[in-house]
């Protein structure tokens, strides 16, 4: 898996020149990178306005005071760093398929996805936290800010393995709980777990998080390759379930399937989470460059 | 309904090992997958919402225990009591005479066909140990079937009957079965056919019950009943026919002749109903070599005529039939006799003081006399010559008879035997280049032979009362052998053709070596000539017969024969509604014995069908299951 490259010198080309965009959480602590509502220090003129007593004399426009013989003082932007949070499902489901094309491997493809929009963060000074998590006892990678740290983060990422079951409720909320600074949230996972994953989003919007849901699932999940007397086995739980695979069988799968994407999609939108559905089968960077373009959250 | 094979039944204990067998192998393929967790969810609400699923993944097993249910059904030969006609050994005799051709049945189909369904509804209610011997009545009637019981056997044989266009031997068929049913318990003779069994009505002592069931149900038919042509010498040629209505209509139909294959006359005739037209014309052209005479209905006719195969008949031009032979003599009692003794000969008698007649004669004999004038046309033999011909100059008498000698090698010479013959003297005879000497005795000839002008002529030198030859054995030999010569007997002497079924007689001319038969239907037949008279009886279809002798040296004689059905037995169709055998009268049989009619090979095809849906059902699963094998993690669970 290590020989696997994350993304190539185009891809991060293409990311350089992208940044993540929250549009609630401006609650900057350092300077970054971003133009904030607050006006600042920076070098960026934003308005003047009139003189008046315990204003900083170095903030006097001092070329308008001998012009006009009136002193303003000149307004600058200030420009602010944004928490970015990552969190990246790390159980044994998203290790899937297992045969096949490599680039259709949901953990590939969401590992890929976790380095492109740390890549980003990191590119715009963020404050960028990275959270692989199958269950509630995880560390998170970070915070970290800054190209330095590209390095290292592409080789925690690409050091990550794909085991275990994964509790997400629990897990955010746990992170809500202990995360520092609330900023835009990113959770990537196929969300093929009985427990559910709202509670936890909910967490993180009480919170004041930004939330972004990339909901990942290869083509085989989407359309089974099956019919038969089976047992199926859960790769995950190791549980079984017998079912027997006719048309009719596959047909409500798919049907079921559907429905269940369009209820997340539905929850999401109700709760401005930003709901991006994913299939293995397109190329990865399109959710990014694409997808996440149209849904605001990257420019 | 009852079980023949009640055992078979034991075998839906198989069920058991299936049910078995089916749970085995519903211990499913293991297959790994990311998660259940859809899957799981699709299973609450797929049985949430029908309640039947549960049945419909079992329906192979179903499907299957269905199958072995019909299976072990049929192996056990079910079957229903049914009125069957006969019981026990049953002789069935098909009648497959030409009047089987008849198409009067309401569908259109022929007696026949009718006559092998009803043979076919006997197989089938045959009971436990009844046995059937098929016998197809034809003009050799044969067995066809053995007895068996093998109703597979039987139903084939029958199926693959043939009905025939001669005249049915009743006689031998009756005899046939009654030597067949001879010994046994209970026998019993079934008569398929329409009725009429001619000659066989007569015959004795016909062992066991006879049965009877009539096939047809009109009596419409037109035949050509006769038909002949004859032409005497100087005139031309007549034709007979003869149109008969064996229905109780009267017809209307349109009588057509062809004269080698082009239609020469087609007229319309009304025939009475039950009576027969003749016809006679006297106008056939010259030099005809075939007739073929045809009925057809006419268009607004609504009488039908149901046989096709006496619609249709043929004659060949008669070629003469007996020689016309003259005899020019002041009286020889030795010729006259040699002459009346011989076949084939029709010998008149000249007056020698009278010119000779006009009319035209094969053969002239003048003996110890001469025309006046010119020799008439035709062959010639001289007896004891008084004078000089065209042919020859007769010399000085001579009694050099001693050693005669006699051409062994010559056909004409066969089995002539001249060492005990006296001759008292003979003439000499000069300028007869053209002819070969048979007969020679140390002064000259005795009998010269050969052609001159287009035709044949002979010269006996000496007088025959003046020798013993007449009184010899070698006389009626060498008369004989001499006209046989002279005008050779007809390779078939059926001069007015052959009914369908009747033995040819084919006599080939010395020296042939093999008879070629071209039959109606084009193909060909060969037969040595290993003997004087040839037997041929593969004359079951009428029409044209061509028969072609073959010597060393090619082509040496051929003859057209024309074989027709002029049965009046088979051309009234009128079915019968009872038989007269014996004395007896048999009335068509009521089905008043107990048969057995099984109906296995329905409950087989319904296993049949049901196999093909279980086929159906697990193919369809099968393709789900391979279509995407290949992108699959699988693995089987072993033991």
């Amino acid at each position: 898996m290590a020989d696997e490259r994350l993304f190539d010198e185009t891809t991060r080309r293409k990311l350089e020149q992208l940044m993540l965009v929250a549009r609630r959480v401006r609650a900057g602590a350092m300077k970054g990178e971003r133009r904030s509502t607050k006006r600042g220090t920076s070098i960026e003129f934003a308005d003047y306005r009139n003189y008046v007593r315990g204003d900083d004399l170095r903030r006097l426009d001092w070329n308008i005071y001998g012009r006009l013989e009136r002193p303003f003082i000149k307004l600058l932007e200030d420009e602010e760093d944004l928490a970015v949070h990552l969190i990246l499902d790390v159980s044994a489901s998203m290790d899937w398929p297992q045969e096949g094309e490599r680039d259709r491997n949901k953990f590939l493809y969401a590992r890929r996805l976790f380095a492109g929009l740390a890549y980003m963060a990191l590119a715009t000074n963020d404050r960028l936290t990275l959270l692989a998590t199958s269950d509630s006892t995880a560390a998170p990678f970070g915070p970290i800010r800054g190209r330095g740290f590209g390095l290292p983060m592409l080789a925690y990422v690409g050091g990550l393995k794909a085991a275990g079951i994964t509790d997400l409720n629990a897990a955010l909320k746990d992170y809500a709980l202990r995360a520092g600074r609330p900023g835009l949230c990113f959770i990537i996972s196929d969300l093929l777990m009985p427990g559910g994953y709202q509670d936890g989003i909910n967490r993180l919007l009480g919170r004041g998080y930004e939330v972004g849901l990339i909901h990942i699932l290869s083509p085989d999940e989407i359309e089974p390759p099956l019919g038969g007397d089976l047992r199926l086995v859960d790769v995950e739980t190791g549980q079984g379930q017998e079912v027997t695979i006719d048309a009719g069988m596959r047909d409500l799968y798919i049907k079921r399937l559907e429905a269940w994407r369009d209820g997340i999609r539905a929850d999401c939108v109700r709760r401005g989470v930003h709901y991006v559905g994913v299939d293995t089968g397109v190329p990865w960077e399109k959710v990014i460059l694409f997808n996440l373009r149209r849904l605001g959250a990257v420019k | 309904m009852a079980f023949l094979t009640p055992l078979a039944l034991a075998g839906a204990a198989l069920a058991i090992p299936i049910i078995l067998l089916y749970m085995l192998r519903l211990r499913r393929r293991e297959v790994i997958v990311s998660s259940t967790f859809l899957w799981q969810q699709v299973l609450q609400d797929s049985e949430a919402n029908t309640p039947w699923q549960r049945l419909r993944r079992n329906i192979l097993l179903l499907l299957q225990l269905i199958i072995l249910a019909l299976l072990v059904f049929a192996l056990a030969r079910p079957f229903m009591i049914v009125p069957a006609v006969s019981a026990g050994q049953i002789e069935l005799l098909v009648d497959a005479s030409a009047s089987m051709n008849a198409t009067d049945l309401p569908d259109g189909g022929s007696r026949f066909e009718e006559a092998k369904r009803q043979a076919l509804s006997i197989v089938d209610t045959l009971g436990a140990g009844d046995t059937v011997t098929v016998i197809r009545v034809a003009d050799v009637p044969t067995v066809v079937i053995p007895a068996t019981d093998d109703r597979v056997t039987l139903r084939a044989g029958i199926n693959a009957l043939q009905p025939g266009l001669a005249e049915a031997d009743w006689v031998a068929a009756l005899t046939l079965a009654a030597a067949d049913a001879a010994g046994a318990q209970q026998a019993s003779i079934v008569i398929i056919g329409d009725g009429g069994l001619g000659d066989a009505e007569g015959l004795p002592g016909i062992p066991g019950e006879i049965r009877y069931v009539p096939v047809g149900v009109s009596d419409s038919n037109l035949a050509i009943s006769a038909l002949a042509t004859r032409a005497l010498p100087g005139q031309p040629p007549q034709l007979f026919a003869q149109i008969t209505n064996y229905g109780s209509q009267d017809a209307d139909v349109i009588f057509d002749l062809r004269v080698d294959g082009a239609l020469f006359t087609a007229r319309r005739y009304t025939v009475p109903a039950g009576q027969s037209l003749p016809l006679v014309s006297e106008s056939l052209p010259d030099g005809f070599g075939i007739l073929q005479a045809g009925l057809t209905r006419p268009t607004d006719s609504r009488v039908p005529d149901y046989l096709a195969a006496d619609d249709t008949a043929w004659a060949v031009a008669a070629e003469g039939g007996a020689r016309r032979v003259l005899l020019m003599t002041a009286g020889n009692l030795f010729l006259e006799q040699a002459l009346r003794s011989l076949p084939g000969i029709q010998a008149f008698r000249g007056d020698i003081n009278r010119p000779l007649p006009a009319e035209p004669y094969d053969l002239y004999i003048f003996d110890g006399w001469l025309p006046p004038g010119n020799l008439p046309d035709g062959d010639l033999l001289f007896v004891n010559p008084p004078g000089n011909t065209a042919l020859f100059t007769v010399g000085a008498e001579s009694t050099a008879t001693a050693n005669p000698t006699v051409r062994r090698d010559d056909p004409r010479m066969a089995f002539v035997d001249f060492d005990d013959v006296n001759v008292l003297k003979f003439k000499r005879i000069i300028g007869a280049d053209w002819a070969e000497t048979l007969i020679a005795v140390e002064g000259g000839p005795l009998l010269l032979a050969g052609e001159t002008g287009g035709r044949r002529a002979a010269i006996l030198t000496f007088d025959l009362r003046e020798s013993d030859l007449p009184l010899q054995i070698t006389w009626p030999v060498l008369m004989a052998n001499l006209l046989e010569w002279f005008t050779p007997q007809a390779v078939v002497s059926a001069p007015d053709g052959l009914l369908v079924g009747q033995t040819m007689a084919i006599r080939p001319a010395a020296g042939a070596a093999q008879v070629r038969l071209t039959l109606p239907d084009g193909s060909t037949r060969a037969l040595p000539v290993d003997r004087e008279t040839l037997a041929f009886a593969e004359t079951g279809a009428p029409g044209i017969y061509r028969v072609d002798v073959l010597g060393e040296n090619g082509l040496m004689q051929s003859a057209r024969v024309a074989v027709n059905l002029f049965a009046p037995g088979e051309s009234a169709i009128a079915p019968r509604s009872s038989l007269s055998l014996s004395g007896a009268t048999i009335t068509p049989s009521a089905r008043d014995e107990i048969g057995q009619r099984e109906f296995w090979p329905l409950a087989a095809l319904a296993a049949l069908l049901v196999l093909l849906v279980e086929w159906y059902v697990y193919h369809r699963r099968l393709r789900v299951r391979t279509m995407f094998r290949p992108a699959l993690r699988q693995r089987e669970v072993m033991g």
